[in-house]
């Protein structure tokens, strides 16, 4: 089938769609965007984060068909060229990031946090964090990141 | 996973049209497409039911009335809810993810499918995924199954939270055929396992979730859901309770209970209810009425400790509702 | 101009000793970092894997024929279609690439697909017919040894044997105990993935998340039946490793469809299918018994220990060798039994996982110390204290620490640290969280201590070295140095380490790193904690050279110096096979951990309030990072003490998903406080000690002290789950 979505701004066309491909699959494999994860594909990890008409969802559990005719906002579509969107920024200079296959899912969903309640408490952002598995960095590092993405913004 | 054929319509009846043999509603998607993945599902028709009219959150008539399609995060957050039956909105928060309550539909979240590993797991016998294969779990790992309204045949438990939230409030299903609405007692939508536990509830075919009609009940404003599980968040429950209460002078004078985790459907407490009628609203109380939650509880080799758990959990949120911690 | 190098040094910034960023962390934010699983090839076909149902069973035939008339596959292959040698392994060659007549665990290979499609491989596959004659497996690790042999040589892979002191002293105070470690999963967020690509004249390129290039590619050179020339490795982006991928998974399976059909093979695992691709931590059985006198010092300590290997060896060798010869702990004891015996059975193969043998032995000995402690009347840090080995101090195998073993200051430092205020009014900060359990009633708040110990580098005798090239020349008129190893980064910052190294060693700010591959020599294994000592050891070196050409020039002109070279660390012996003495080990690590925990007594409901740690790492080259190792390494023992168990039923993996397999969630990870100690070991690469391991060792042991304490219960077992506390 063919799917006709607006991802990060931009009209796009999928084609030959099959209709058991998920939405991370066709944002992965066929419109060239692998930014978002694949690393449980159950809805469980977060790290395929997107936000699918400005809620973040996670993209393994959508079917490609459910996105005809709506908008993606991936992680690649969060910087302005190269400026690095301030929760990005963050999680740099934080150290936030050790091998980063989170990071593009726990970046979105933060992203989405700081929109929503701009000065957030640590209840708060560890409540709505608490969807994105990391292995690497024990969380700490990541809330650091956020506190410090919220002063900036 | 199974090749299907992707249809979405944007009424009822085109989707009621559209149902047949083996086919599948998609609303949020998240528990079908993982079980389409897991091929424990394999439906030749997938109908995306998204467009249909199916939302909206009002008071009308004395109940709260939820659309199908309504989110399960757009339901936790929306302040008639939160005033009229907290307890609806703290189950919904206590269950996954907020990326997933952010996709999920209030009527795919009724109609999700249990946890048990060996209805997950396509090369295990079970009697709800393949009717008379057998039940590896009365004897396997069975730590997060339940202990009442088993059967010889399926000792897999409901997962929903919400729904025992429901249960706990009477409410009702709307249910929508070609032949009109009917509506259901929530608790009696759900079956028993039996010997047919693949047949869950009493959906037809073709028919689908319309709407959730909960009564007002003023008092249930003193209401709460808690929930024990192996980790702080995102994770199922291995004992869950609503409960709501209305103590006036320190005595019970009506309550609601259910209990999750621990059942083959969201599992109505009446007998603790009864018991607590009339009771003083203190601990003790509590404590003594929740003993009978258990009668005919049938624990198996690595479920025994839901059962005192249970009860615990019970008196947590019977002092919880009633105010008295 | 000429400077001296110390004027090089303090003239850039980034060096040794600070915290500059990634020079990766820019791509991972953006989404636009490679990872095995990204990778995209024209004209590339999928592969996927079929795999046994059966823990054990006699494979009496595989009719492919079916799966091959499916449209768009390209390939099916089995056992007969392996050229070259079809057994691999890291230390015993006994695991096939795909199974021949039999299969010895729940998800090993049996046959490969490589379609136009995932999902076409994957519906090609199921039409793929193998039957089975089922057979009873062997699962208990304490009776393996003497049940049905899985091996031709039987199921014993290895049996440690200490003595050290005497085997009959007596002692005023006695404690036993059985321990059981679960088995645990690294749980790395990247799935298994690569792609191969086939050139022309049959040699192949593989692009691939794993954590040691060359060991991998003579294990697939030998598997093709190619010179090792011809299986060229590239190292994409890695989603985490801790073991996980020391082992083969896809990486010869790829390389395979790619000669077979001429195309590019890309490979990804599902989660699931990660669960069964590789090697865990080895769950483990361990009798303890300390003798101490009245004063609390220890006389003895013996022990005897199972470690279940699963169906193949992997690295269970040396596991077993880690968890005999850091048996006891970082404690002086003069007189030593140990026996450690690591065992073939049909349970899911175990090798490397962060703190590789030691973690267990560590949940065993500390809960020891524990009841010593009780036993004696003395505070569990007071015990620790008493018998915490020094510099100087000599181990059960005879092996005399020779530089900083600073136990008991990290337990003071831990104990000292201010406690965490009291029980919180907010439902959030107590257990079950926003799960609404508790305002308190139920609540009991005990603290919990743990110290550990952890070889660096490998062991026994193994020529443990690392290769290292940088290269320098001028870059708009000023220079620029290339660093290039086939050591991996996996997420831990080497390439951060190593960027800052030769900003350090020449003074040159501007610092790339060259992809890691297999064109260059050896770097060794991302694993034991080694790899800033031994990799940053190896450019080291090489800055050495190259500034002994540059001397102290800053213009260079055309010139490109271009230094590669090998770098060693000390070498280590192999242990006696009886006596189990020698000295086995190059450096050894140390953690401490102080668990503040609140435990709802009634509801079996466990929150860590506090996880406080001191580590000793020698030199701190990079703090950020190694704070981030700490907090890292913590959540894993954090998550083991409470919640992560793979479990078998009869040898099948029962929760092979993250829905079922818990790990921690920010919600269950409390703040740390964390004191790096900076005592240099001389014989390290600016004095370094390796970081990544130890704090996985103590903080599992330290958390469960503390549910002990707001219990009473004994909790011989990790993880501890509700049902353990509830008394139900």
């Amino acid at each position: 089938m063919r799917v006709n979505v607006t991802v990060n701004g931009e009209q796009r066309q999928a084609d030959d769609v099959w209709e058991g491909e998920s939405l991370l699959f066709m944002l992965r494999e066929r419109l060239g965007l692998p930014g978002s994860k694949n690393a449980c594909e159950q809805g469980e990890c977060g790290s395929c984060t997107v936000y699918l008409d400005n809620v973040p969802v996670c993209a393994c559990l959508v079917a490609a068909g459910q996105a005809q005719d709506r908008s993606v906002r991936t992680v690649e579509g969060l910087a302005e060229g190269d400026q690095l969107d301030p929760v990005q920024e963050a999680f740099v200079e934080a150290g936030a990031v050790q091998c980063g296959f989170c990071t593009p899912g726990l970046v979105v969903q933060a992203h989405d946090l700081l929109d929503r309640v701009p000065n957030p408490s640590d209840p708060e952002i560890r409540e709505a964090l608490a969807g994105n598995l990391c292995r690497c960095t024990g969380y700490e590092k990541i809330l650091d990141a956020v506190r410090l993405a919220a002063s900036r913004r | 996973m199974h090749a299907f054929d992707y249809a979405a319509a944007s009424t009822v009846r085109g989707a009621l049209d559209l149902a047949g043999p083996g086919s599948a509603f998609l609303a949020g998607g998240t528990t079908l497409v993982d079980l389409m993945k897991l091929d424990v599902l394999t439906p030749d028709r997938v109908i995306d039911v998204n467009a249909l009219p199916l939302k909206g959150i009002r008071l009308h008539d004395g109940a709260l009335r939820i659309g199908a399609l309504e989110r399960m995060s757009d339901v936790a957050a929306h302040p008639v809810v939160r005033s009229v039956h907290p307890v609806i909105s703290k189950a919904l928060l206590l269950s996954a993810s907020g990326q997933v309550r952010n996709m999920a539909s209030i009527g795919g979240n009724l109609m999700q499918r249990t946890r048990c590993d060996y209805f997950r797991d396509v090369t295990s016998a079970c009697n709800k995924r393949r009717p008379g294969s057998g039940c590896p779990a009365l004897t396997g790992v069975n730590r997060n199954h339940a202990v009442l309204g088993t059967s010889d045949s399926c000792v897999a438990t409901h997962a929903s939270d919400v729904a025992v939230a429901f249960v706990a409030l009477d409410a009702q299903v709307v249910l929508r055929s070609k032949d009109g609405d009917r509506v259901a007692p929530l608790e009696e939508f759900y079956r028993l396992p039996g010997s047919t536990p693949d047949r869950e509830n009493v959906l037809g075919p073709g028919e689908l979730i319309a709407e959730v009609v909960v009564p007002v009940l003023p008092w249930a404003r003193h209401s709460t859901y808690l929930k024990i599980r192996d980790r702080q968040s995102y994770e199922f429950a291995l004992t869950s309770v609503a409960a709501a209460v209305d103590v006036k002078r320190g005595v019970v004078q009506d309550v609601r209970l259910a209990a999750g985790g621990v059942a083959a459907k969201p599992w109505r407490l009446r007998a603790v209810e009864e018991a607590l009628k009339g009771g003083v609203a203190i601990e003790r109380t509590f404590a003594e009425a929740a003993e009978s939650a258990v009668d005919g509880a049938r624990p198996l080799a690595h479920n025994a400790f839901k059962t005192a758990l249970l009860k615990r959990t019970i008196v947590r949120a019977l002092l919880d509702a009633a105010g008295a911690r | 101009m000429t400077l001296t190098p110390a004027e090089l040094t303090s003239a850039v910034s980034g060096g040794i000793g600070t915290s500059p960023q990634r020079p990766d962390g820019n791509l991972k934010v953006r989404g636009e970092f490679a990872y095995a699983s990204d990778l995209w090839h024209e004209d590339m076909i999928w592969g996927a894997t079929l795999r046994s149902p059966h823990p054990y069973a006699r494979i009496t035939s595989v009719d492919i024929t079916e799966a091959l008339k499916v449209p768009g596959v390209y390939a099916v292959l089995t056992a007969d279609d392996v050229p070259g040698r079809n057994l691999y392994g890291l230390e015993h060659k006994d695991q096939p690439v795909l199974a021949v007549d039999v299969v010895r665990y729940q998800g090993e290979p049996i046959a490969l697909v490589g379609a136009d499609h995932p999902e076409t491989a994957l519906r090609a596959m199921k039409k793929i017919v193998v039957t089975y004659e089922v057979l009873e497996p062997v699962v208990d690790m304490e009776t393996a040894v003497d049940d049905t042999p899985l091996h031709p040589g039987g199921n014993l892979v290895r049996h440690v044997p200490i003595r050290r002191g005497s085997q009959d002293v007596t002692a005023e105070v006695v404690v036993t105990g059985r321990y059981e470690v679960g088995m645990q999963d690294q749980a790395f967020l990247g799935p298994e993935s690569g792609l191969a690509v086939p050139a022309s004249d049959g040699s192949v390129d593989l692009y691939i998340a794993t954590q040691w290039l060359h060991v991998d590619r003579d294990q697939i050179a030998a598997a093709l039946g190619l010179p090792q020339e011809q299986v060229r490795l590239t190292l994409s982006g890695v989603g985490g490793a801790f073991g996980g991928r020391e082992d083969l998974s896809m990486q010869v399976h790829a390389c395979l469809l790619a000669l077979h059909t001429g195309k590019p093979v890309k490979m990804v695992y599902n989660r699931e299918e990660s669960f069964y691709g590789h090697v865990h931590r080895h769950p483990a059985v361990l009798y303890y018994e300390h003798g101490a006198d009245h004063t609390g010092k220890l006389v003895y300590v013996r022990t005897r220990m199972y470690l279940d290997g699963g169906a193949y060896a992997s690295s269970t060798p040396a596991v077993v060798a880690n968890a005999a010869t850091l048996g006891v702990g970082p404690y002086e004891v003069d007189n030593v039994t140990v026996d450690a015996y690591g065992v073939y059975t049909n349970n899911p193969p175990c090798g490397a996982m962060r703190g590789f043998g030691a973690v267990q032995a560590g949940f065993a000995y500390e809960s020891q110390m524990d009841k010593l402690a009780e036993a004696l009347g003395m505070s569990p840090v007071d015990v620790r204290v008493r018998n915490a080995m020094t510099e100087g101090s000599v181990m059960p195998t005879g092996q005399v620490v020779d530089s900083a073993a600073p136990v008991a200051q990290l337990l003071k430092l831990v104990q000292d640290k201010p406690l965490p205020a009291g029980t919180s009014s907010d439902i959030r900060e107590l257990p079950g969280g926003v799960s609404n359990t508790t305002h308190g009633e139920g609540v009991v708040r005990r603290v919990g201590y743990a110290v550990g110990i952890k070889n660096i580098c490998f062991s026994e005798g193994y020529d443990d070295y690392s290769t290292a090239r940088v290269r320098v020349s001028m870059v708009n008129g000023s220079l620029s140095a290339a660093v290039h190893t086939a050591a991996c980064e996996v997420g831990q910052g080497l390439v951060t380490i190593m960027q800052q190294i030769v900003r350090t060693e020449l003074g040159i700010e501007r610092v790339t790193v060259l992809p890691m591959d297999t064109t260059i020599g050896n770097g060794g294994s991302t694993s034991a904690s080694r790899q800033t000592y031994v990799t940053g050891g190896a450019v080291k070196a090489a800055c050495a050279l190259v500034r002994d050409k540059l001397a102290g020039r800053t213009d260079i002109g055309d010139e490109v110096i271009d230094e590669t070279t090998e770098w060693r660390h000390r070498a280590t012996e192999a242990i006696d096979p009886v006596t189990g003495q020698g000295n086995a080990h190059v450096q050894y690590g140390f953690a401490a951990h102080r668990a503040v925990v609140d435990v709802d007594v009634d509801l079996g409901l466990v929150r860590v309030v506090a996880l406080d740690c001191a580590q000793d790492v020698g030199k701190a080259l990079n703090p950020q990072a190694v704070v981030g190792q700490i907090q890292g390494g913590s959540a894993q023992g954090l998550g083991l003490a409470v919640m992560e168990e793979i479990q078998t039923s009869g040898g099948k993996v029962r929760n092979p998903s993250f829905t079922d397999y818990l790990i921690p969630t920010v919600l269950d990870m409390p703040p740390m406080s964390i004191d790096v100690l900076e005592l240099a070991d001389p014989h390290a690469p600016y004095g370094i000690r390796g970081v990544g391991e130890p704090p996985t060792i103590s903080s599992t042991p330290a958390i469960v002290a503390a549910i002990r304490a707001a219990t009473g219960l004994a909790l011989t077992r990790v993880p501890v789950r509700p049902e353990h506390l509830t008394g139900t």
